[in-house]
């Protein structure tokens, strides 16, 4: 005899429905680790081929001149039977070594039949300190701003038409696409203010773009501390401005920093707002080699994002340059995971910590 | 005695002076500071708007000039004669297409060789050949006149470069300078004259080879396979309606007049419905933004095609089915994702995705994808898929915050009733955070579109409308997109010149699109926020 099927409604029962139910949930998950395969893939590729060029096996592990020189034109060539790959400055010495080693043996100077990549040797040290420059600069002054207006926004506004169309005109700021900044850039500092392709029309641009997060970033921020607080204060006698600053500035402020760290992740990824602003290909001096004080605020600048953008379209693939390709992905990569990073991270910090 | 002097007054805070500027008193001041500052998104914004324009509206006024010195120095004309032979390159094209297929069956496994098949096909040659032949006359005149309305052309933007430089000098007090440049008017007419002139022999010509064309196609050689033949009766009935065309288009030129005026609007239009985007050429620039924007939207939609199933699904299933370990693993990893540089993805793309998209639409058991096996390494598919991966994190964000906002008494009553989980995600979840969801798309829509890094590098760059007669297999064809163009070409042109102008225009069009999705996805959710109660 079977064993008796259990009879009552709730029985869970195998049917059609459960194993669509089933598959669904499988598809769902599927969908989800897919997605963060593929973005792991990008990670792990650039790592990995980027890794080759900025650590090395040796002591200090890391490839110093890769991370401190300027880019340079890789010559590729043979000589004597050997295959060499040298950056410029090299060739030239190593040439006028043969040459007179040549001469002095009364032969013939050497031919050398050499092909060259741009930017292939060398490293990236001037992207570097553009991007840093670049970063610091158009981030103080959206935080100025930005922080300056969610105060205006929180604290202060009221329901008024007016500040209705700030809200509206912060979202819609937020979505005007990065090329249409840098145009805007272009024609405001670059020519209606002449200031030329410069570190000050590239920090404007930045800062512009990235002010719509920063402010909501900062209004949450300041949306976090308890009315209590304000009240308190006030009940106290303390002006408004008092209590702003005494009592929700000071708790409100790691917050802002924070969720500002993610506005500095895309200020520094983004390429197009600077390509017309800021950025040059390849420039000798380094941006505090100037004469005068106020020509630093008016140079270009080398930035990794757009390093990136020439050394992969306007050089070929091969095995040459992809060293510096990859190093220089590597190295842009990693800054900004590092910042990214550390944003997800203190906030998941934050969130614990204050709790009112 | 002397009277001691009064103590000093306790000093009240409710008592000091309130410093006053402006007939502000200082709170006030602080308050207007920071409103100041608050103002600045919708100053920024005007100022977009503002400068997008400033620099941009000219163009109109250019292009109008640029369409009506291509009528008055004959361009127009000749093109009618271009077209002509444009139309009649393109039947030929296909009559080649046609005797490889052919050549390619008869030399195939277990057939004939090289040269019996070629002797097989002597009837077709006699035909391609034929038919080649037909359009010779109307190509000299092509060459001939061609050229004349070119010198024509060339001398009118002589002629402005000298006024130019002739005004300068006067401005700057230099008479003598300015008086050794004579600027000799141009007599269109005359001139125009010449090419028109010739109008009998074109007339003469474009008969020889509606003629021609007609007796050509007469009699059809056999060909061997049914499917063939198929396609050279399509052809023959092409090559009918284009020798039927031919009349029209002479009666074209008849009619034609050199200084009919070219309305305002018409540089307007060529703009919006313009299907060229020609710049630098040596015949007659084009300005329009036809096959830019299809190449952004195709892109568009290539990469939400992917992005839209992939977001929604993991913000279902992160909000409804993932533990709370999984959560907290898979959401930050999503948000990392959405913070690598669109121009590391773009390189990534380059460097090794098209290269394996390649190598996997060329594997065998792939062949039935429509447009696979493809030979570009970088088109529309390429940044598609990259786009997708930009676009996934902001839609799988906002989308699991439209889910998260759904009362859980919305769930836990549908649970009630007895409906399974499938069911309560399906009919109560997602239907009433879909406003939401919607939003999120539109706004996932708005990153791809405005996204110009990865279509810079990955797209092919290939300003062409994909030809969709094909079908999907215009999604691996190499395009190029609006971000692109601009990023591509502004560091090349020359300040104010209508080609700069032009480029400025096309960001406006950006603008108002990246606008106009924001504002939808605005709208949707607010009109259609679920009441809770």
């Amino acid at each position: 005899m079977p064993a008796p099927v259990p009879n009552h409604p709730f029985v869970t029962r195998s049917s059609r429905g459960r194993l669509i139910e089933g598959a669904v949930f499988w598809l769902m998950r599927l969908a989800t680790y897919f997605v963060l395969v593929c973005g792991l893939c990008v990670l792990g590729d650039i790592f990995l081929k980027g890794g080759r060029t900025v650590f090395q096996a040796e002591f200090p592990y890391v490839n110093v001149p890769f991370l401190t020189q300027a880019p340079e034109t890789l010559y590729v060539f043979e000589h004597e039977g050997q295959k060499m790959q040298l950056g410029d400055r090299d060739f030239r010495a190593f040439r006028e070594a043969a040459t007179a080693k040549a001469k002095a043996a009364g032969q013939p100077a050497p031919q050398f039949r050499t092909e060259s990549y741009v930017y292939s040797a060398g490293g990236i040290w001037p992207c570097i300190v553009g991007t840093v420059l670049l970063v610091v600069g158009s981030m103080s002054i959206a935080l100025i701003l930005g922080v300056a207006s969610a105060i205006y926004l929180n604290e202060y506004a009221k329901d008024t038409p007016g500040v209705r169309a700030i809200r509206l005109a912060i979202l819609n700021l937020a979505g005007v696409p990065s090329i249409v900044f840098g145009l805007f850039g272009f024609g405001l500092f670059v020519i209606f203010l002449d200031w030329n392709v410069s570190l000050l029309a590239g920090w404007f641009t930045l800062a512009f773009m990235v002010l719509p997060v920063v402010i909501t970033a900062s209004e949450e921020a300041l949306k976090a501390v308890p009315k209590g607080f304000r009240e308190g204060s006030l009940a106290l006698g303390a002006t408004k401005w008092q209590t702003i600053r005494k009592n929700v500035l000071p708790y409100a402020l790691p917050g802002i920093l924070t969720s500002s760290i993610l506005g500095i992740a895309r200020v520094a990824g983004e390429t197009a707002p600077i390509m017309f602003t800021a950025a040059y290909v390849v420039r000798d001096k380094l941006p505090w080699e100037v004469e005068k004080v106020s020509d630093f605020f008016f140079q270009g600048v080398m930035a990794l994002p757009y390093h990136i953008y020439v050394v992969s379209s306007k050089i070929p693939q091969n095995e040459y340059t992809a060293r510096v390709q990859y190093g220089t992905a590597f190295v842009f990569l990693f800054i900004v995971a590092v910042i990214a990073l550390s944003s997800i991270l203190l906030r998941n910090h934050l969130r614990r910590r204050y709790q009112w | 005695m002397s009277v001691p002097p009064p103590a000093k007054a306790p000093a009240f805070a409710i008592h000091r002076r309130r410093t006053r500027i402006l007939g502000l008193s200082l709170d006030q001041c602080i308050q207007a500071f920071f409103g100041g500052h608050a103002l600045t998104a919708v100053i920024v914004l005007t100022l977009i708007t503002v400068f997008l324009f400033k620099e941009g509206i000219d163009f109109f006024g250019q292009n109008r000039e640029n369409l009506r010195i291509y009528r008055q120095s004959g361009m127009e004309y000749v093109d009618v004669l271009r077209e002509l032979e444009r139309d009649h390159t393109s039947l030929t094209r296909y009559l080649y297409d046609i005797r490889l297929r052919a050549l390619q069956h008869l030399t195939g496994p277990g057939g004939r060789s090289l040269p019996e098949a070629n002797a097989a096909l002597a009837d077709l040659d006699a035909l391609v050949e034929r038919f080649g032949d037909a359009v010779v006359p109307i190509r000299g005149f092509v060459s001939d006149y061609g050229e004349v309305a070119v010198g024509i052309k060339t001398r009118f933007i002589e002629n402005q470069d000298f006024a130019e430089a002739k005004r300068q000098y006067l401005a700057a007090g230099m008479v003598a300078e300015a008086e050794a440049i004579t600027v000799a008017p141009i007599d269109f007419k005359a001139e125009v004259a010449a090419i028109t002139g010739a109008f009998p022999e074109f007339e003469a010509g474009g008969r020889d080879l509606a003629r021609e064309v007609a007796s050509t196609v007469q009699q059809l050689p056999a060909l061997p396979t049914p499917e063939l033949q198929h396609r050279l009766e399509r052809f023959q009935q092409l090559a009918r309606e284009y020798a039927a065309s031919i009349d029209g288009r002479l009666e074209q030129m008849r009619t034609w007049q050199w200084d009919r005026p070219v309305p305002a609007t018409q540089a307007f239009t060529a703009f919006i419905f313009g299907r060229q985007w020609l710049t630098a050429s040596f015949w007659q620039d084009w300005y329009g933004i036809v096959p830019l924007f299809v190449g952004s939207l195709m892109v568009s939609a290539i990469a939400l095609s992917l992005a839209v199933p992939l977001g929604i699904g993991a913000a279902i299933y992160v909000n409804q089915f993932a533990s709370r370990r999984e959560q907290q693993l898979i959401k930050p990893t999503i948000e990392f994702i959405s913070a690598i540089p669109s121009v590391v993805l773009g390189f990534f793309g380059i460097a090794v995705l098209g290269q394996a998209l390649r190598a996997l639409s060329q594997a065998e058991w792939l062949a039935w994808v429509p447009g696979f096996p493809f030979a570009e390494r970088l088109n529309a598919l390429t940044a598609g898929c990259l786009l997708a991966l930009i676009a996934v994190p902001t839609i799988f964000t906002l989308a699991e915050d439209a889910l998260n906002n759904v009362p859980r008494a919305f769930r836990e009553a549908s649970y009630a009733l007895g409906a399974s989980r499938l069911q309560t995600i399906l009919r109560i979840i997602v239907p009433a955070s879909l406003s939401g969801i919607i939003s999120a798309v539109l706004l996932g829509l708005g990153r791809v579109i405005g996204e110009t890094m990865v279509v810079l590098l990955c797209a092919g760059n290939r300003i062409a409308i994909p030809d969709f007669t094909q079908g999907l297999t215009a999604f691996v064809q190499p395009v190029h997109t609006m971000t692109g163009i601009i990023a591509q070409e502004m560091g090349e042109v020359v300040r104010g010149s209508i080609h700069y102008r032009a480029l400025f225009v096309v960001g406006i069009v950006l603008f108002f699109v990246a606008l106009l999705i924001n504002f939808l996805a605005q709208k949707i959710v607010r009109r259609h926020r679920i009441s809770i109660g």
